[in-house]
């Protein structure tokens, strides 16, 4: 069974009668799988993430576990409850104990457990009366005095006390994946270029003006409007484009995709620009292949000319892309230069790039 | 499929309810949002003002004009962005800006005053940022042009490359300084507020700009 890294976000777990908690939901899952591609939303509240894969790549399992937090806090404003065990039954287990199973000690975390867990009273109280009270003694017994004494439900839930499903039934909803596909489904038709929505009144009619007075003078790509391209993570797809171009619906690879946490810098360059970061001794700072840098940086060089002192960073942060296509290592830096301007680096082995500035 | 389009799908029916409704009142006064509501004389930007933010480059100042932006953006105003290369489409919605009604014209080419005049009569509220120290009469001929038109006009300038006229209101970012933990949480700035004929002297005032969600609040 594979190693799983489970969120349980209580406030999630309701389903409200205005779809905010399933807007939620996707949206949350949309923010994980930016990062963590195999992100499940099993039922509400209940998120399941593979872990061997985004260790290997973020440097651990504690950093993955952090990102994860971070960004359930950061796109739901709640605190997750995680846990780390093998398969889906235990990791939710887990979660509800905020607990890391070890590697290997799933089985007697799984038997240790009290019968409550396998979701059904009768059982649990039958196996009480019987001097069973956790998960591990019921497993222990032979599968065909199960049959005779239980229901046939409770045949499958013997399957998962041993540890022979990975899955205790009723843990997924089965509706979930329609549910969301459905509401993906609306959002993709939202893929609007922004300020050309629906009705338009009178204020919308004289900025339309006002804009055809501007292509008019400068030419049709001087005047833009910004683009959201609904679909996985809007974010992403943030972009300037000419009012009036035709909606590409082809996946435009933006030079950085992915997110950091917000804030954002306010000046975010289409074309990123070279530049180079030194360390004290004016040596070119690199990128490793682990995804650490290879000295302190000490100055960043935006032309041969221009040096700016740094005064702090922070990072590098791997860059949410594809992160198991191996080879593009790529990474985030966030820089304060001596006078207090901020900015936002990114790094490709020993290049270097201004992505961004917190003006 | 073109923008323009009539085959363009229908908005699904939450979407189209959340809009803002199209025809304003046209108020005299434009608001504000979190914080300078409380610290701006009056409390709104006037129509037909002209407001300058004065910042040394990077230290905040693009961020500050949009951030008066936010409250009149919300209720449904138009706004233009003249002269500003590369602004960040997220920030401004971390901001709160919405998006849907923001027109930019990065690169005016050496036109920066005619393109804000084409768009004066289509926005509400506009930011320029002239790439040098505008002219006396450039600066002249575009207030009275902005004050006629009721838009409220914010002016991008970096200490020494001063707008040559006294404004109607003004910031000044005096000082700017980060907040970091393991990333870079949040930005203080010093600001100096002041209104043209106002009865209050200037003040100087301490903000979050942005805070972690990329949003402007008080301390």
């Amino acid at each position: 069974m594979e190693r799983l890294l489970a969120l349980w976000i209580e406030a999630l777990a309701t389903d409200e009668a205005d779809g905010s908690t399933l807007r939620d939901s996707l949206a949350l899952l949309d923010a994980l799988e930016s990062w963590c591609p195999f992100s499940d939303l099993v039922r509400l509240g209940l998120y399941v993430l593979p872990l061997r894969g985004p260790s290997r790549f973020f440097g651990g399992e504690d950093e993955v576990m952090k990102m994860a937090s971070a960004t359930v806090r950061d796109v739901t404003g709640h605190d997750a409850h995680l846990g780390v065990a093998d398969g889906l039954f235990c990791a939710e287990l887990a979660a509800r104990e905020q607990r890391v199973v070890r590697v290997g000690a799933t089985d007697d975390f799984r038997r240790a457990q009290p019968l409550e867990v396998l979701g059904n009273k009768e059982l649990a109280t039958t196996c009480r009366r019987l001097g069973l009270y956790t998960v591990g003694s019921f497993a222990d017994l032979a599968a065909a005095r199960v049959g005779e004494r239980f229901s046939t439900q409770a045949l499958e839930l013997h399957r998962v006390a041993r540890g022979e499903l990975e899955e205790l039934p009723g843990q997924r909803d089965p509706r979930l994946r329609a549910r969301l596909d459905h509401l993906r489904g609306q959002r993709a038709t939202r893929t609007e270029q922004l300020g050309l929505f629906g009705d338009r009144g009178a204020g919308d009619d004289r900025a339309f003006a006002a804009a055809h007075r501007v292509r008019r003078r400068l030419g049709a790509d001087a005047l833009l409007v910004a683009s959201l391209r609904g679909g996985r993570v809007p974010e992403d797809r943030a972009a300037l484009v000419p009012w009036g171009s035709p909606i590409v619906e082809e996946k435009t690879e933006a030079p950085w995709p992915g997110r950091i946490r917000s804030p954002s810098p306010a000046t975010s360059l289409a074309h990123p620009v070279a530049v180079r970061l030194h360390d004290e001794h004016d040596l070119p700072v690199l990128l490793s292949a682990r995804g650490l840098l290879s000295a302190e940086p000490a100055t960043l060089l935006l032309t041969h000319y221009a040096r700016r002192k740094v005064g702090w960073y922070a990072g590098p942060w791997p860059l949410v892309e594809r992160w198991w296509v191996l080879g593009r290592r790529r990474a985030y830096l966030q820089v304060v230069l001596a006078l207090g301007e901020a900015v936002l680096l990114v790094a490709e082995s020993e290049r270097w790039w201004l992505v961004g500035i917190y003006d | 499929m073109f923008a323009f389009s009539p085959l363009r799908p229908p908005l699904p029916r939450d979407l189209a309810a959340s809009l803002r409704p199209h025809t304003l009142a046209k108020s005299r006064v434009l608001p504000l949002g979190e914080p300078w509501k409380a610290l701006v004389p009056g409390g709104g930007l006037r129509r037909g003002a002209t407001v300058v933010v004065e910042a040394p480059a990077g230290q905040g100042g693009f961020s500050l004009a949009l951030s008066l932006l936010t409250a009149s953006s919300a209720n449904g105003h138009w706004a233009g962005v003249v002269g500003v290369d590369d602004p960040g489409v997220l920030a401004m919605a971390e901001l709160g800006v919405d998006l849907r009604r923001v027109l930019f014209v990065p690169r005016p080419r050496g036109e920066w005053a005619e393109s804000a005049a084409d768009l004066l009569d289509g926005v509400d509220v506009l930011i320029v940022r002239p790439p040098s120290r505008a002219s006396h009469g450039v600066a002249r001929n575009v207030m009275d042009r902005v004050r006629e038109r009721g838009t409220v006009l914010i002016v991008l300038t970096e200490p020494g490359a001063a707008w040559p006229l006294p404004p109607d209101l003004s910031f000044v970012i005096t000082e700017s300084r980060w907040v970091t933990s393991s990333r870079l949480d949040a930005r203080y700035l010093r600001v100096r507020i002041a209104g043209r004929g106002e009865a209050a002297r200037a003040g100087e005032h301490v903000v979050v700009l942005p805070n972690r969600r990329g949003r402007a609040a008080a301390t």
